[in-house]
């Protein structure tokens, strides 16, 4: 099953025709740990070099080039770690670069354009970013934890008190709300703002906006149809 | 993201005619997302997971399998199957199928076939036209941006909270926006409400 433009990845794959085929396959990279010099390795030896599940760098990555993931990719319990190492390091991607940079282009854009509907514009950002740390904290500290224990119990009985805090609905509602408002943003800056000698930062900030949608969409649709129904699973059999 | 994408998913062994389909629809100038499936079991196991506007096939993959196809077709009523003919099928094949495609016809038809077919299947999709807001979305949008729940703006305007959602689905259907915070800012630069309005 594929798509018309680009390539669906398999693990013989060279990483360097990847990365050429589609530069986001480095953000990919950068998630799961591994270093760019990738010289003439394939996908699967850098993988097994680095330890990290072929397959779940491959529907990953085949994400990325947007591929859906077909249901039939089995992940298992072992892949759970793997995952949430993904996750984790993207959480960061998103707190200490993405969101950080837009938000400096945005006073920047302050700075050239003292309307005040840009400032409008940053009171929305800072709100939206506050909204979003507080999720991403709110998925470090209680969820990641909570799937860790689940794995480590495994086979023991239950995992006490921590149940309670988390939920699978409320996770997904705060991806909604995240990709939503990042997309009124969007909207806001082509369709109604107007420009005042801010044509290239505004550019900037567009570019750099939808650079984050799309790592964005990845990753909720990595947390909602692969490792939610793990952790169900995983729930279940305890 | 954007809900006016057509999707259409192609079940044809050739890759030539499949690639030939594909330019065609990429040059339109519309934004169609294209699926390029294998098998007539691929088929069953995608669509029950996602759903697809237009199915494209070649009846020579479902010979034998009437019976599975009608099933399948049954069950998703909102989805068009056009049949994609370049050799003879008797017309019994051929009337499973909503439309046909033949080899010959030009990019053109083949375009607005797709079109209309789509058209007729979702009422709605039409009838968002341009970007003008009425007179009681505006009266609606002022509320939503001081603050007020569906409920409340029910109360004011003497509607059912049913017509509030409505008219909130329509406004963010034409500004693009959903949130209240950035339906503010919108109202703002189109001057529906005055920045003093808006203290927090």
């Amino acid at each position: 099953m594929y798509q018309t433009n680009r390539k669906y990845i398999t693990p013989e794959v060279k990483m360097s025709d990847l990365i050429f085929d589609n530069s986001s396959i480095l953000l990919l990279m950068e998630h799961f740990g591994l270093n760019f010099i990738v010289h003439d390795k394939t996908v699967m030896q850098l993988c097994e070099e680095n330890k990290i599940s072929v397959k779940v760098f491959v529907s990953f990555a085949n994400l990325y080039n947007g591929f859906h993931l077909s249901g039939e990719e089995n992940f298992s319990n072992n892949d759970v770690a793997d995952i949430i190492t993904y996750l984790k390091n993207s959480h960061n991607y998103y707190e200490n670069e993405k969101y950080p940079e837009i938000k400096n282009y945005i006073q920047e854009l302050y700075l050239k354009n003292t309307s005040p509907e840009i400032k409008l514009i940053d009171k929305f950002f800072s709100e939206y970013f506050e909204e979003v740390k507080e999720h991403l904290s709110y998925e470090n500290r209680i969820a990641f934890p909570y799937f860790n224990e689940l794995l480590r119990s495994g086979h023991q009985k239950k995992v006490d008190g921590q149940k309670n805090d988390f939920s699978v609905d409320e996770y997904s509602e705060h991806h909604t709300d995240i990709e939503s408002k990042l997309n009124d943003l969007k909207e806001l800056l082509l369709k109604y703002v107007p420009v005042q000698n801010d044509r290239v930062l505004r550019r900037k900030i567009v570019v750099s906006l939808f650079e984050l949608e799309y790592d964005l969409n990845v990753h909720s649709t990595i947390e909602e149809t692969v490792l939610m129904p793990l952790i169900g699973k995983l729930e279940k059999s305890l | 993201m954007n809900n006016r994408h057509i999707n259409i998913a192609v079940l044809e062994p050739s890759q030539i005619i499949y690639e030939g389909l594909s330019n065609i629809f990429l040059k339109s100038g519309q934004y169609f997302q294209l699926l390029r499936i294998d098998t007539f079991d691929e088929l069953k196991k995608y669509i029950e997971k996602k759903k697809l506007d237009v199915i494209i096939i070649n009846p020579s993959q479902i010979q034998n399998k009437d019976k599975e196809f009608i099933a399948l077709k049954n069950d998703q009523t909102d989805t068009c199957w056009v049949a994609l003919v370049y050799t003879f099928f008797n017309q019994k094949m051929l009337s499973l199928f909503d439309k046909t495609i033949h080899i010959t016809d030009t990019p053109d038809s083949i375009i607005s076939l797709i079109n209309k077919l789509n058209d007729s299947n979702s009422p709605n999709s039409s009838a968002a036209g341009h970007e003008q807001l009425s007179d009681r979305e505006i009266e609606v949008l002022k509320l939503v941006t001081a603050g007020l729940s569906n409920k409340e703006i029910a109360d004011k305007l003497f509607i059912s909270i049913h017509t509030v959602i409505s008219h909130r689905k329509n406004i963010s259907q034409k500004t693009g926006i959903k949130s209240q915070s950035g339906l503010t800012i919108y109202a703002i630069l189109n001057k529906i409400i005055q920045i003093e309005d808006f203290s927090s």
